[in-house]
């Protein structure tokens, strides 16, 4: 009973999701199979409902985010991450270095919020072109495009942490004052 | 006078006649009852016309109780009593729930002791030493006896609402609380979603809300996303020892200093701080200052003036503490500040003009506080529960909640890692791959803890989870795929199966701050006058009622569609397990009738996953119906 989350929630198999669509699929497709439509019925029932609701709703987390639904995609297509792969780039990885120096150096910083957000701001500029071009990778769905979309997602998977320890380190700050 | 009405306990009445239901708010300081009663979620009242009941349960020793019938009393009658019977006068139990003794900071009011094989410490009373569990059953108990002749007749099932940020292990302590008072839980639900669901339906508007909600010992911040009826949590967060009781306290310790009272303060004078302190608290919310009047240990009566000013200054850094989780939820939902359509104010303690003072400042728009904070969280579970028992199929409400923490397992070296993460939207289930490290291995266990934080110390633990039944097998061999299931009241369960051999483990769970199932079953033995046969009786009607809603459902399963979804043998199959299973269910050999449903389960199972697959699927072509429509 094994179906793709992109034919779970009505789509096609394709990266670039229409997102007003996925969430209206995802509310009706919900609204059939969520516990509370089976509160008062039968235990399996009430069990299998649960299990459905649930994975819907892993359905939607997975295609909601461009990084998970990339490597979603990836496994559809039989490529799969290892736990510690990261990306060979030595441009990439030098760069990387140098944010997370920038981000280190912030609190000292007379205006430690503009430069969280300008530095936020930077990366999601580049998480847009990165999504933008596994737009045009996975729908070529070659050899070759599978692998340049591999490496894309792992650099997503850097630019990504790094977003996490700035929103992180904007919450410390806030918390502080 | 209540209304004398003749009925079957829990048996399903006429598809079209209303089902009984009620959604209770089992508060800090005060519980409410509420029920939708000809279309309208009202609080149900006692014979004084008091709503609130105050969540406070008296006990006596066995002369008193002999005298009065039962061993407790619940409510305003005990309030009165707590400064003269401080050790037996039970208030704010609801602290203590799914908490251990090394949670229970020196409550030097009550004398807590830990029973032999058991994790959940007890309070010594007069009438026997009680858990927070079964204190707050009396509780419940006593609202379900008032819906009971308010509406006049029994309760199919109740909602009960939990602080959003409970862990699991309080959720668990609320579900058993409700076992033993013989209430069926429909849902447990968050106490700011629940106010959004009153709040919501009222004003009719969509778009992004946030509930703050302060109540006697907790916090919650909730940001919800209301669109065509659906309530989407997107994010929530809170302080689950953070409330009304936390400023009583701090007028209290200014108390004790100011008027130079010496420790140690007996047991009554600390529960007359308590009231005078709240007493002052409340009527600071309208007038500029007040008289603070005590009488000592040493009979001395004391008296003191307390401004709007002082008190501010004293609760500010409290008040401060609960904008830490509002920064973090905003942060986890992606919401900005001005997205946000309005703030509603939840919980007695809202009314402290400074908590509104300060939420209006942080969010830069005035909050509403139009709705009875104190009823709406009651009203909001009236409405749920109404529609969960089925007095209203057509309704398009669906609540979309989430995990509050984080879920994890403890690995090597004391560490935690998560497994599910904080605001995942419920039910979720996530698996995770174990194998064997011995030779021959055939059990392991999971250390399941709840929290933010890397390390085992610094997070609650929940219970380990016993696997058994592994095959053995060489070292490493085994594929134990381990599935940790959150359902829709953000319980946990855990289902293991080794995947190679498809052989599926048995579970053995050992909470770490809860009641295990003997414990339970000892409960409801002692809570009932006849013991075991009351219990055999109690276990025989569930049976009776589980069987009837089996027969109902495939039922009206078959009527819709067993033509398309099944060969001729399977509904033969399952049609002749309807008829062993009707054949039982009117005996009373409660262990035949289970057996019965279980058969039952087995032959419907590919049938009932069948269903789900097509109700997904009728789901999404009504949406591309849609699409062209348009």
């Amino acid at each position: 009973m094994l179906e793709n989350y992109f034919e779970l929630l009505g789509l096609p198999v394709d990266y670039n999701v229409d997102l007003p669509v996925l969430n209206a699929n995802y509310l009706e497709v919900q609204r059939s199979v969520h516990p509370d439509k089976f509160a008062n019925s039968s235990d399996l029932e009430r069990r299998l409902s649960v299990q459905k609701a649930a994975q819907i709703n892993d359905a939607l987390q997975t295609l909601k985010n461009p990084l998970k639904r990339a490597v979603y995609q990836l496994s559809l297509s039989g490529v799969e991450l290892k736990d510690n792969e990261t990306a060979m780039d030595p441009e990439f990885l030098m760069q990387q270095m140098e944010l997370r120096e920038k981000l280190a150096a912030v609190k000292q910083r007379d205006d430690p919020f503009e430069a969280l957000d300008k530095m936020l701001a930077d990366v999601e500029a580049t998480l847009k072109g990165y999504q933008h071009l596994l737009g045009q990778l996975f729908s070529n769905a070659n050899e070759e495009a599978l692998q340049k979309a591999k490496n894309t997602v792992l650099k997503m998977q850097f630019l990504s942490r790094l977003q996490e320890e700035c929103l992180n380190l904007e919450e410390e700050l806030a918390n502080e004052f | 006078m209540a209304l004398l009405q003749i009925s079957e306990p829990g048996q399903s009445s006429a598809p079209h006649q209303h089902k009984l239901s009620v959604g209770i708010d089992l508060g800090t300081t005060n519980s409410l009852v509420a029920s939708v009663r000809n279309g309208l979620a009202e609080t149900l009242a006692d014979e004084d016309g008091e709503h609130l009941l105050p969540s406070v349960v008296q006990y006596f020793d066995a002369e008193m109780a002999a005298k009065l019938g039962k061993n407790h009393v619940v409510g305003a009658k005990a309030k009165q009593n707590a400064v003269a019977d401080p050790h037996n006068t039970i208030a704010s139990v609801k602290r203590f729930m799914g908490r251990g003794m090394d949670d229970i900071e020196e409550s030097s009011v009550y004398e807590m002791l830990l029973d032999d094989n058991s994790t959940v410490p007890r309070i010594k009373t007069v009438a026997g030493n009680f858990s927070a569990i079964e204190v707050s059953a009396d509780i419940l108990t006593h609202l379900k006896t008032r819906a009971e002749d308010t509406l006049g007749g029994d309760l199919i099932g109740a909602v009960i609402t939990v602080p959003a940020y409970f862990d699991d292990a309080q959720r668990q302590a609320t579900k058993d609380a409700a076992k033993l008072a013989g209430l069926k839980v429909l849902r447990l639900i968050n106490e700011p979603t629940a106010a959004a669901v009153a709040y919501g339906l009222d004003t009719g508007q969509d778009g992004i809300h946030v509930i703050f909600d302060l109540g006697g010992g907790t916090f919650d911040i909730s940001i919800l996303r209301l669109n065509k009826g659906v309530f989407e949590v997107m994010a929530t967060a809170g302080d689950s020892a953070l409330g009304g009781d936390d400023i009583d306290q701090a007028i209290s310790d200014w108390l004790v200093s100011e008027l130079a009272i010496k420790s140690p303060l007996s047991a009554s004078l600390q529960r007359q701080l308590g009231e005078q302190s709240r007493a002052a608290k409340e009527a600071l919310s309208a007038a500029d200052k007040t008289t603070i009047r005590i009488n000592s240990d040493q009979n001395e009566r004391l008296e003191i003036d307390l401004s709007r000013t002082q008190f501010n200054q004293l609760i500010s850094p409290l008040i401060k503490k609960t904008l830490i989780p509002c920064r973090r939820a905003l942060r986890d939902s992606g919401i900005e500040k001005d997205e946000v359509i309005d703030i509603v104010m939840v919980g007695g303690s809202t009314r402290v003009p400074l908590v509104r003072e300060k939420v209006e400042e942080f969010f830069g728009k005035t909050p509403l506080t139009s709705i009875d904070p104190d009823r709406v969280v009651a009203i909001g579970a009236a409405r749920q529960a109404d529609i969960l028992v089925g007095n209203k199929p057509d309704d398009e409400m669906l609540l979309l909640d989430v995990l509050p923490l984080s879920l994890g397992l403890e690995t090597m070296g004391g560490l935690v890692e998560k497994v599910i993460h904080r605001n995942t939207t419920i039910p979720v289930a996530r698996a995770q791959d174990f194998t064997t490290f011995k030779d021959g291995q055939t059990a392991m266990a999971v250390h399941v803890l709840q929290g933010e934080r890397e390390m085992v110390s610094d997070c609650r633990s929940l219970a380990r989870f016993e696997l058994r039944g592994i095959p053995p097998m060489v070292a490493g061999a085994a594929r134990i795929r381990v599935t940790f299931q959150v359902d829709a009241d953000g319980l946990l369960s855990v289902s293991a199966k080794e995947e190679t051999s498809g052989v599926e483990s048995s579970i053995q769970v050992k909470p770490s701050y809860g009641l295990s199932d003997n414990e339970i079953e000892q409960m409801l033995k002692e809570s009932l006058s006849h013991a075991q046969e009351d219990v055999d009786a109690r276990k025989l009607a569930e049976q009776q009622v589980e069987a009837d809603r089996v027969i109902e459902g495939v039922n009206s399963a078959l009527k819709t569609d067993s033509e398309q979804l099944l060969s001729a043998q399977e509904l033969e199959e399952i049609q002749l397990s309807l008829q062993e299973l009707a054949t039982c269910r009117q005996g009373s050999d409660e262990i035949a009738i289970k057996q019965a449903i279980e058969k039952v389960e087995q032959v419907t199972s590919l049938y009932a996953q069948r269903r789900m697959d097509v109700n997904v699927q009728m789901a999404l072509s009504g949406q591309k119906v849609d699409d062209f429509e348009e």
